[in-house]
């Protein structure tokens, strides 16, 4: 659940558990990589159909659309809010690449990259 | 056959369920209260019909929140405006009240859907300024289908998995009676058995403030003066947010489930005034054709009709127009029926102000009563000739006319009966 009494960092992620701000802000300090996985799978979750309670916990293999239930529209938000989230461009071409949740992490992780590079 | 009324949803500034409302009209008790927009106090608007225990300001879904009575899943907020929230807790609040569940409407050819919005300007600007804060780099994919016209038709399809009829439509203030007058249609044609009938607003700078620029609404800043339909001091009208719906379906249906009929939807009518873009004909002429055809196809004289909800909004020239109209159908007779102006107590909801007098008028038929006038103190006497009552008649009315009138000389008029008034 959301702590009323914190401020994130970042609004995109105001309303997102405490874990998952503490993770950005890690991210933030360190660059840490394992911290912008942590946040995406979280976001994942967000914008996901509700999981059936038997679901398989998600992996790098769990595909968007087959596995999690993902439309063509709910991808479009994810992305939308992960450049808002870690302020990159995602571009279509990209997007279309990505399948699974590994190909995400990895995509944005790259942006991350070319980011702190450039 | 004449569909009958079998469920009633309500968001409005007088009450977010059925007892509250129905209290609140008996009562005479106002839902308006001081407003001001963009932290400007030198604006003309002042008061307005608030809706009470919702949280909508932020163009973020995910800072929003309503009354702990209603459940709304995050997957189903994500497309929404602010009064797309709103219509949901109404169809639920309707859906319940019919004794249906969303599984009996979920994927059933023979339920359709009939919403009525403006869309959200609110979040139409929002994301437009995204747009182009960034030269039109990126934009929120969801942008579309929460805003624009439509948004509520998109959304509760989905959300209500309607399969039978969508659809939504645009004739302002007169858009959900006729939303509600081609549901009815479709259910007396045989397409369908069952009909979800949507009005739905917000109440906000970006849905408002282009009245007051028109120079429309009412300038006061007491809430008790601001909406005085009929009254020589009106100065213009009380914008209001909120949703309400109906659900109706053929008599058929509901016999067959053992639904209660609260009301008969007995017949509509509409006609325009050919006259001006946004100002009525001065005379009534499209309402007054609209009233009678309204009574035409529910088979009934203006003797027979033993009140009518007016839509007077609290406009010099509109409530003045309805009064010539009103008036010539009912001057030559002895007893005239008692007009109703409820936007005096909830303001003027626009879009949804056809189902909100519709659902209204269900509630007079049901509960047994006909709202009263009360801020009316100083009646005009250009709407002279009209039984305009101060206070609730205990009277249970057997035939009700419900008047909408929107821009464009758009007038469209329902009669609804108590059940067994009149043959189906």
């Amino acid at each position: 659940m959301p702590d009323p009494q914190r401020s994130a960092t970042n609004p995109a992620l105001a309303k997102f558990p405490s874990a998952v701000l503490d993770a950005f802000e890690r991210y933030r300090a360190t660059g840490d990589t394992d911290a912008v996985h942590e946040v995406v799978v979280a976001v994942v979750q967000d914008y996901a159909p509700p999981a059936a309670p038997s679901a398989p916990p998600l992996t790098d293999d769990t595909r968007l659309i087959e596995d999690l239930g993902y439309d063509s529209v709910a991808v479009a938000e994810l992305v939308f809010f992960l450049e808002d989230v870690f302020d990159v461009t995602i571009s279509n071409e990209e997007i279309l690449s990505v399948r699974t949740l590994g190909q995400l992490r990895a995509c944005v992780a790259r942006k991350l990259a070319a980011k702190t590079s450039a | 056959m004449n569909p009958v009324v079998t469920g009633i949803g309500f968001i409005t500034p007088i009450g977010n369920d059925r007892a509250g409302t129905e209290r609140s009209l008996r009562e005479g008790r106002h839902g308006f209260e001081n407003i001001q927009f963009l932290g400007n106090p030198d604006l003309p608007v002042r008061v307005a019909g608030t809706v009470k225990g919702f949280s909508v300001d932020s163009p973020n879904w995910r800072d929003w929140s309503w009354p702990s009575q209603f459940s709304v899943s995050k997957e189903t907020l994500r497309g929404l405006a602010p009064h797309g929230l709103y219509a949901v807790c109404a169809v639920d609040q309707a859906l319940e009240s019919a004794g249906l569940t969303d599984n009996d409407v979920a994927e059933d050819s023979s339920t359709g859907l009939y919403c009525a919005s403006a869309g959200s300007a609110m979040l139409l600007h929002h994301n437009l300024a995204q747009v182009r804060a960034v030269n039109g780099a990126r934009g929120n994919p969801m942008g579309v289908v929460s805003s624009i016209s439509g948004t509520l038709n998109f959304n509760l399809a989905a959300r209500y998995r309607i399969t039978g009829t969508v659809c939504g439509f645009v004739s302002a203030c007169a858009s959900s009676s006729h939303a509600l007058g081609y549901a009815i249609d479709d259910i007396r044609l045989g397409r369908l058995k069952r009909a979800i009938v949507v009005g739905a607003e917000e109440m906000n700078a970006d849905s408002l403030l282009p009245f007051a620029h028109m120079r429309a609404l009412s300038r006061q800043s007491d809430p008790a003066l601001a909406s005085r339909p009929f009254d020589i001091g009106r100065d213009g009208f009380v914008g209001a947010g909120g949703a309400t719906v109906l659900i109706i379906e053929s008599p058929e249906s509901a016999r067959a489930r053992g639904a209660r009929a609260m009301a008969v939807a007995a017949g509509w009518g509409q006609a325009a005034d050919g006259y001006s873009v946004a100002a009525p004909h001065p005379e009534g002429s499209g309402l007054l054709l609209a009233m009678r055809r309204a009574l035409a196809d529910a088979k009934v004289s203006p003797e027979s009709i033993s009140h009518v909800s007016a839509h007077a909004t609290s406009t010099p020239v509109g409530d003045k127009a309805e009064a010539v109209a009103i008036g010539r159908l009912f001057g030559s007779l002895g007893r005239k029926p008692p007009v109703a102006a409820t936007k005096g107590l909830t303001g003027h909801g626009l879009s949804m102000a056809g189902s909100m007098q519709a659902a209204f008028c269900v509630l007079s038929i049901d509960g047994g009563f006909i709202p009263g006038n009360p801020h009316l103190k100083d009646p005009d006497p250009e709407c002279a000739g009209l039984e305009l009552p101060r206070v609730t008649l205990a009277n249970r009315p057997a035939l009700v006319l419900s008047n909408s009138c929107g821009f464009g000389g758009s007038n469209v008029c329902h009669v609804l009966a108590a059940p067994g008034t009149i043959p189906s």
